[in-house]
């Protein structure tokens, strides 16, 4: 997509933003695939046109795809296969925890998969989803919106649509069993575990208190895992927990979903012991309800969280959210109803949804093996 | 938190493009942009704060720098600044570790400690309405740190799996690599401490560390944000004003090596090399400085650059190669680094000095220029347009002296920068016959591929 439309050829998207004094990338998650500009605000105007011309049609020939293919796999190489615990865990545990192909198969890709892709394979894929209708568009800034409307209605009204093809069914079967996993990593030399559950669908009541059990146990220093883990037995410097955890947040994805926690640790801490403590911290809340400054402790820290991600990256945390509330609900003025939506939370909400939620047979274990040599550093 | 930047081969079958071609809408008029102004005072004991009110979102960032890190480290010492660093946020006189994580939260807040070359930083964002007790915090675990004994073991610990996790990393092993060779017996030369090292370090060690190097002669705080300026500048008054001014901040500028040095590190198998290549070129201070950085994004800096398209966008060999101009008190340094398939380390090498020799040669085209100082100016006002990349940038001028007319000119002084002057400034600094090369990679392979750049050619 950045390889050449109708107008504009190799590297001269690019070069329009960047000569413009702006930034750009694009990325492609579980359910989505975006293209974003930061640009000063002057510039709105060859910024829509430039989108626009890319969704009219990309032109490139057999080179560009096989330079990009290259590109990827090394993009993959220096993610993942070059890289101790590379997979760890943001790719291995949705491949381990889900049943459905859609949700379990290894969405960064193959090498081989990729080599396979052909010009008229990236051509269909572009024509049946690219499309207008397939698409939002969402511009975030200092501009007058009636005369941005104007150009896009000039640039995109006669982009003709697609005719969609139904979406795929992604739902995951209720998990009734734990699984349990593990890899040896040949480059690795700590041991680490890592834990997921499926979450509640978004919208729900129970969503809303996963949010908040998210933080009062994984997020931040004050968080019952941390102080647990870390503060008290010493196991780990840190501990990851979130819900899309390494792709995105809670606001940014369809769905189905993880929460997914991770640590590394020393081998002579063995996992079970982990596990143990994590459990004892999940099945506090499974029993006793949350008290009151916990509770306004997780709000407050959501708050002051909502603000970040909405100013992450220049804004782009804003424009993204926005974006998907717009994509999968068709409504972004959900941006401005989570607080309230978090504040209906009751301790007793959050103890029936960890009940329901974080339940034993509801989770993924997923270990890592040392694999590496000692460095010469030596281990304990 | 990891991301996949996936600029992806999303592509599309060519339409044949028979009518002549549509040019962009030109671009408006641009905005101004300025960076906003700050208040910068004194207090009697030495210390600095400067207070910035920015933006709308009701939050406020707090970073208290302190002008000490590995600069301060003997050679048994390394990462004992690190480690102290992590101990501030492990109990004051007043409050436990927990204490102060629960607060923090409560405010909103986030509060970290981290140690580098030569500067600590401790602070972090909380919601506006709580700027004072914020700044209180940051203040209490600065001043009054509990160093205990047992935390001091278990940090250890942490800092020794922490190490060992970072040195399986290719492009880790790289940097540290690369520093080694660059920087010779400087402090800045040793990253991460040997376990056995590291095991020595006690509570002693660390409360001696900071009482000797941690004062207010070194302190500067910055606020940036919502707040009322007027209290939050009493709050840093009577927070800070009882602090020891301390002994000033250690001047040791490194002398970086500046002759053809080449290292191989084998990683058996590896599928990508981890190769980094640069050398000692000015200082902030320098009048080549603004130049170097114009000179370095047309050559690497910029997704649309130059080596960035030759190795990304014509070869493949790779997927985020980069370039930049790193500060230190008295140097600069120049690097590219880039994670290149294995079987054409040799070749990305090729390429990376075939730019460099070419702008060094050729001025490069006007319009070529015009579009990366373009990009250089509006990378200036996104970089400005944050509370963190205020304080990063108002940081960068008062650890160099550069005064706030480096802010107020910069936008000028990069639009000044002509073709003859970007040759001259490659010719006269990025020369390869003085650069260092690390690479992180498959020996068997890869040594074959290095042999050709193991002397420069004279």
């Amino acid at each position: 997509m950045f390889q050449g439309s109708t107008n504009l050829g190799k590297l001269e998207f690019i070069k329009l933003v960047e000569s413009n004094g702006g930034i750009l990338n694009g990325s492609t998650r579980f359910d989505f695939t975006n293209y974003f500009e930061i640009v000063p605000a002057h510039t709105l105007e060859t910024m829509l046109w430039a989108e626009a011309d890319r969704m009219k049609g990309l032109a490139i020939d057999s080179s560009n795809l096989r330079n990009q293919q290259d590109v990827v796999k090394n993009e993959v190489k220096v993610n993942v296969l070059n890289q101790p615990y590379g997979s760890f865990p943001w790719i291995d545990l949705p491949m381990t925890a889900n049943e459905n192909w859609y949700n379990a198969h290894n969405f960064y890709g193959d090498l081989q998969d990729l080599d396979a892709a052909t010009l008229s394979d990236a051509s269909a894929f572009f024509r049946r989803y690219y499309a207008p209708n397939n698409a939002v568009l969402v511009v975030v800034g200092d501009f007058s919106p009636a005369r941005a409307k104007t150009w896009i209605e000039k640039y995109f009204a006669a982009i003709p649509p697609a005719e969609l093809p139904p979406p795929p069914d992604l739902s995951e079967p209720r998990q009734t069993a734990e699984k349990r996993a593990s890899r040896v990593d040949s480059l690795a030399n700590r041991p680490a575990l890592g834990l997921a559950w499926h979450v509640p669908d978004r919208w729900t009541p129970e969503w809303f208190a996963f949010g908040l059990i998210d933080q009062i146990l994984g997020q931040g220093r004050d968080s019952r895992f941390y102080q647990s883990l870390v503060q008290e037995k010493g196991y780990t410097s840190e501990v990851s927990a979130g819900i899309n955890w390494g792709l995105g947040h809670q606001f940014n994805y369809q769905g189905p979903m993880l929460w997914i926690v991770s640590l590394f640790h020393d081998s002579s801490v063995p996992p079970d012991s982990l596990v143990a403590a994590v459990d004892r911290e999940v099945e506090a809340l499974m029993t006793k309800p949350v008290d009151a400054a916990t509770l306004a402790r997780a709000r407050t820290k959501i708050r002051s969280g909502l603000y970040d991600t909405m100013e992450q990256f220049s804004g782009f945390g804003r424009l993204d959210m926005l974006a998907s509330f717009a994509l999968f609900d068709n409504d972004p003025g959900r941006i401005n109803r989570l607080e309230a939506e978090f504040a209906k939370v009751t301790p007793d909400l959050i103890r029936r949804t960890a009940r329901a939620f974080l339940r034993r047979d509801n989770r993924t274990v997923y270990t890592i093996v040392p694999g590496a040599q000692a460095s010469a550093a030596g281990s304990q | 938190m990891r991301c996949i930047k996936a600029l992806t081969a999303l592509a599309l079958l060519a339409t044949p493009l028979l009518a002549q071609k549509e040019a962009p809408p030109s671009p408006g008029t641009p905005k101004d942009f300025r960076v906003p102004p700050r208040k910068t005072v004194s207090l009697p004991n030495g210390m600095k704060l400067t207070i910035v009110p920015y933006g709308v979102v009701p939050k406020v960032a707090i970073r208290l720098q302190i002008g000490t890190g590995s600069i301060d480290e003997g050679p048994h010492e390394i990462q004992l600044s690190a480690l102290t660093a992590d101990m501030l946020l492990e109990g004051t006189t007043a409050r436990s570790a927990q204490d102060i994580s629960r607060q923090a939260a409560e405010m909103g807040g986030t509060l970290g400690s981290a140690s580098s070359d030569d500067q600590v930083t401790v602070g972090g964002e909380a919601l506006s309405e709580n700027a004072e007790r914020f700044l209180g915090l940051v203040a209490d675990v600065v001043l009054n740190p509990r160093f205990a004994e047992s935390d001091a073991a278990r940090l250890r610990a942490n800092r020794i799996r922490d190490n060992a996790i970072a040195l399986s990393q290719p492009q880790q092993i790289s940097r540290v690599r690369f520093r080694q060779m660059i920087f010779g017996d400087h402090p800045y030369a040793r990253v991460f401490a040997p376990d056995s090292m590291l095991s020595r370090y006690s509570a002693g060690m660390v409360r001696a560390f900071h009482a000797r190097n941690y004062g207010a002669r070194r302190a500067h705080l910055y606020v940036t944000g919502v707040f009322d300026p007027a209290r939050v500048e009493r709050a840093a008054r009577a927070a800070f004003g009882k602090w020891a001014a301390g002994s000033p901040p250690t001047l040791n500028p490194p002398v970086p090596v500046s002759h053809r040095q080449l290292d191989l590190v084998d990683r058996p198998d590896a599928v990508q090399s981890s190769v980094r290549v640069g050398l000692p070129v000015a200082d902030p201070t320098s009048p080549d400085w603004i130049r170097l950085n114009v000179t370095d994004a047309i050559l690497g800096g910029a997704f649309g650059s130059r080596i960035t398209s030759n190795i990304r966008e014509d070869k493949g060999y790779t997927y985020s190669p980069f370039s930049f101009v790193g500060a230190w008190p008295r140097t600069g340094l120049w690097l590219e680094v880039a994670d290149v398939t294995t079987n054409v380390t040799g070749a990305s090498l090729k390429e990376i000095f075939y730019e460099v020799e070419r702008l060094r040669s050729e001025p490069p085209p006007e319009a070529e220029l015009a579009g990366i100082k373009n990009n250089m100016v509006g990378l200036f006002a996104i970089q400005n347009s944050s509370r963190n990349g205020l304080i990063n940038q108002l940081q960068f001028v008062d650890q160099y002296g550069l005064g706030d007319g480096y802010v107020a000119g910069y936008v000028k002084n990069v639009l000044a920068v002509t073709p003859d002057q970007v040759k001259a400034t490659a010719a006269k600094y990025l020369d390869p016959a003085r650069m260092t090369i690390t690479v992180v990679g498959d020996k068997k392979t890869v040594e074959p591929q290095l042999e050709p750049y193991r002397a420069a050619v004279p």
